[in-house]
């Protein structure tokens, strides 16, 4: 008769990693397990005769504990215990003690290990490296997205139509435009001698020579443009959009091995993409009031929507949208010029926390401030004080929140000249403060966006110096790295949190994305890097041997999944009509997805516990 | 106290010096565990039949479902479920509680067939079942029909030893709390779709683990401690 065992059947068909197995397999798995109950308070695993079992909780809740009596991981119903097999990933320690009354699956560990070689999606649930585990929970994540975007996956050099159109510098402006009309493309290159002097453009025609009445029989190098960036055609296409949008250009010549390969136009990526930043970024660039700003600004929870649904990773999504909040304050900044006159002495503004380290999504705070010469007069500071409002209400209202810590230049403590913020750095960096050091850690992401950006470079220079210099300093910056935890895992519809209390739900951005940036902030100071953003930051520090080649992978791939989860609950948050929050409830989550995340947790936890050894924090905390 | 096992184990000897060779022969040819033996170190079977009513007289077996225990562990692998062929049509009322429909059954075994697989596997061992009396009642009445000798072996009736334990307690109880499916949420065990023999025999060596985890499993518990009184 066929129902045999069906109740036990019908349990492992619904939990992975059995869900995987093939039906065959699982008519007659039931056969191969033994059953146990072990009541509240009893050691668990239960001891074994010759041959130890891997576990399978049907009901029921056990603690696993380490040496020192530390919460490890909490199981329930469907959770697996492979750690008494040989070969498994499992921690080696545990002490573990039912804590409530559980009905245990007993699977000889032969069984399953021959399980595991017949069966490799099966296999692949135990397998041992975190890291591989990780790569294919990002890569699922994606295509569960849709398509993987197209940006991402193709090279700048796959995008290029055909061969360069080039003249010589000394050819005439006519004869470039003629040229230019035959063959009809948007943009012509100055080359001599397979050299890349220039390029000139539509626009450029238009501006520089039909609008200043400049004679066409001059030469074309009298209005092309010069320092030109070009692409290599191995890049994807994606940093094609980003260096658009950035350098606010419509075409980048790209070379493959130095050669030139052709010309990438914006319209070429347009084609990739429907809604796009680069046309955004047109707009903000061309609006002349703050109330044009404002409308485009409404467009940007769409853009983000879409990016992500393009399969887009949080990454690439986020250096997306700064580009834009990027585009939106400098055009406010040039608005505010207008407005107020020119600058009394020079300044640079400075964007700071996320929107620095290229890793904001849509509405975030606004954190800025503004660093001036110190040619700096009081009767100044007015100039200065309404060219912060100006644009930090702009900000506000294109729906970049006023900063709750008040990081804002509108704070006049976040006006000052160089000497002022040498001093300010000069103190947290050689006399830190634990409290004080906490609320400054946004300063050590800071990046100049607008204005003399000569002011800022050797302040930079400067910190990073002092910073590898000072060891307590750095003890501190560890110990605050450390204060946002990610949690041990997930019981039930709970998240579990490292001293064994639950919460309802898990914070992505305190308890998943904060701990790795914190941790990446450290790498940086530590071997004097100008990197801000936390992937690039832990790139550089592998580089530099401040981190090794499988803790920055680790890092790395935990922030991208985690980041990529919270911009797709974020993503449903918007299409559900909900305000967006970093917060996601264990019971949405799939088991599949749990076990990834809690590879996620402890990927990072392992490298928090490595910098506390480094740095001895419980000393500095 | 006649209503040992000793006595049990006495009449075992008793029958078999009667018994031609046979299957019940060889039943009983296997001594009964001791009383006082630690359940750690015995084997189970844990049954349970459907039949087409409650009266064993007039009705019959319809399936049997069997799971062995080996101590405090369910051999899954012994799982045994066996559909028997009925003289007579299946009753309507008795057909909406086990599923077992004519046609069903007609693919069975004859009940001969089925007792002379099960009582091998039952011998020298302990019968688990819940409210043990009924399946004793038709396990007594088939082996007297099919092979003239008697059916009696050492029981858990895992409703009486809940049963005790309540009154030992001196708690109150209502009767539709002694039932399975009641009693296994009380220890925290799954909910099962009963009515199956072999899902209700599954159920009943769970419930008996449970029960059995109750005692300070750090000492021998004594297997005297569960057994039906005869």
């Amino acid at each position: 008769m066929d129902v045999e065992l069906i109740e036990i059947r019908e349990f492992l068909a619904a939990h992975p990693p059995f869900d995987l197995l093939p039906d065959e397999v699982l008519d007659t798995l039931p056969q191969l397990l033994t059953v146990r109950y072990l009541r509240r308070g009893v050691d668990f695993p239960p001891e074994h005769g010759e041959a130890p079992p891997a576990i399978l909780l049907r009901m029921g809740a056990v603690e696993l504990r380490d040496d020192e009596g530390r919460l490890l991981q909490k199981l329930c119903e469907g959770d697996i215990y492979t750690g008494a097999c040989p070969d498994t990933a499992e921690a080696l320690a545990t002490k573990g003690k039912c804590v409530e009354d559980s009905l245990l699956y007993l699977l000889p560990c032969d069984a399953l290990q021959s399980l595991r070689q017949r069966f490799t999606p099966f296999n692949s649930y135990f397998e041992q490296s975190i890291r591989l585990r990780l790569q294919q929970a990002i890569s699922q994540l994606q295509q569960s997205q849709g398509n993987i975007s197209n940006l991402m996956s193709l090279d700048s050099g796959a995008l290029i139509r055909r061969e360069p159109v080039s003249i010589a510098p000394e050819a005439s402006i006519r004869q470039a435009a003629q040229l230019m009309s035959e063959q009809r493309v948007s943009s012509l290159l100055i080359t001599e001698q397979q050299q890349l002097l220039g390029i000139v453009t539509d626009r450029d025609l238009r501006q520089r020579c039909i609008a200043t009445g400049t004679d066409t029989a001059e030469a074309v190098s009298s209005i092309m443009s010069r320092e030109i960036f070009t692409l290599e055609a191995e890049r994807p296409a994606f940093d094609a959009l980003m260096e658009m949008t950035r350098r606010q250009i419509h075409h980048l010549p790209v070379t493959r091995s130095g050669a030139l390969l052709g010309v990438l136009s914006a319209t070429d990526l347009l084609h990739q993409h429907s809604l796009n930043t680069v046309s955004i970024v047109g707009r903000i660039r061309r609006s002349s009031t703050t109330d044009e700003l404002v409308e485009t600004a409404q467009e940007l929870p769409e853009l983000q929507l879409q990016l992500i649904q393009s399969g887009m990773t949080a990454d690439h999504l986020t250096q997306a949208l700064c580009a834009v909040t990027d585009a939106l304050s400098q055009r406010l900044l040039t608005l505010a010029e207008e407005k107020l006159g020119s600058p009394p002495v020079p300044y640079v503004w400075l964007v700071c926390g996320s929107q620095a380290r290229r890793e904001q999504t849509a509405f975030s705070d606004q954190d800025n401030a503004l660093l001036i010469d110190d040619a700096l007069q009081p009767e100044h500071e007015s100039w200065f004080a309404e060219l912060a409002r100006f644009v930090s209400d702009g900000l506000a209202r294109c729906g970049f929140e006023y900063c709750p810590g008040e990081v804002m230049a509108t704070n006049p403590k976040w006006r000052q000249p160089l000497r002022e913020w040498r001093r300010y750095f000069s103190q947290w960096i050689n006399s830190p403060e634990p409290m004080a050091l906490m609320h400054s850690s946004i300063f050590f992401d800071m990046r100049p966006l607008h204005g003399e950006e000569a002011l800022y470079t050797p302040l930079r220079d400067e910190v990073l110096a002092q910073c590898r210099e000072n060891r307590i300093f750095l003890h501190y910056m560890a110990a605050n790295a450390l204060k946002h935890r990610p949690p041990l895992g997930f019981f039930r519809q709970f998240v579990l949190v490292h001293d064994g209390e639950h919460d309802d739900s898990l914070d992505l951005k305190h308890r998943g994305v904060i701990p790795v940036v914190d941790l990446a902030r450290v790498f940086a100071l530590s071997a004097a890097l100008p990197q801000l953003n936390t992937q690039e930051r832990l790139r550089a520090a592998e580089q530099a041997g401040a981190l090794s080649r499988d803790g920055a992978e680790d890092l790395l791939h935990a922030l991208e999944f985690i980041a990529t989860l919270r911009a797709r609950h974020q993503a449903e948050q918007q299409l559900a009509g909900e305000a967006l929050d970093n917060y996601v409830r264990p019971e949405t989550l799939s088991r599949l997805e749990r076990t990834q995340l809690k590879d996620a947790f402890a990927a990072i936890r392992a490298m928090q516990e490595a910098m506390e050894q480094r740095y001895q924090t419980a000393r500095f905390a | 106290m006649f209503a040992s096992l000793l006595s049990l184990d006495y009449r075992r000897k008793r029958l078999l010096k009667r018994l031609p060779p046979g299957v019940m022969r060889d039943f009983y040819a296997v001594p009964f565990p001791s009383r006082s033996s630690d359940c750690r170190e015995l084997e189970f079977a844990a049954l349970d039949l459907e039949t087409t009513g409650l009266n064993p007289q007039q009705d019959e077996i319809l399936s049997v479902g069997l799971v062995i225990l080996r101590g405090e562990q369910i051999e899954l692998q012994s799982a045994t479920h066996r559909l028997v062929r009925p003289q007579s049509d299946i009753p309507e009322n008795s057909a909406v509680i086990h599923h077992i429909t004519d046609d069903h059954a007609a693919t069975g075994e004859s009940l001969a067939q089925v007792l002379t697989e099960l009582l091998p596997l039952l011998a020298g061992k302990v019968l688990i079942a819940h409210h043990a009396r009924f399946e004793l009642q038709f396990l007594r009445t088939a082996c007297e029909r099919h092979f003239g000798c008697r059916f009696f072996m050492p029981t858990i009736d895992t409703q009486e030893v809940a049963r005790r334990t309540l009154e030992r307690r001196n708690q109150s109880f209502r009767p539709q709390q002694m039932r399975l499916a009641e009693l296994r949420e009380r220890y925290h065990l799954p909910r099962y779709r009963l009515h199956n023999a072999l899902s209700d025999a599954l159920a009943a060596a769970e419930l008996f683990l449970a029960q059995l985890a109750q005692h300070d499993l750090s000492r021998p518990v004594a297997v005297k401690n569960f057994l039906l009184k005869v």
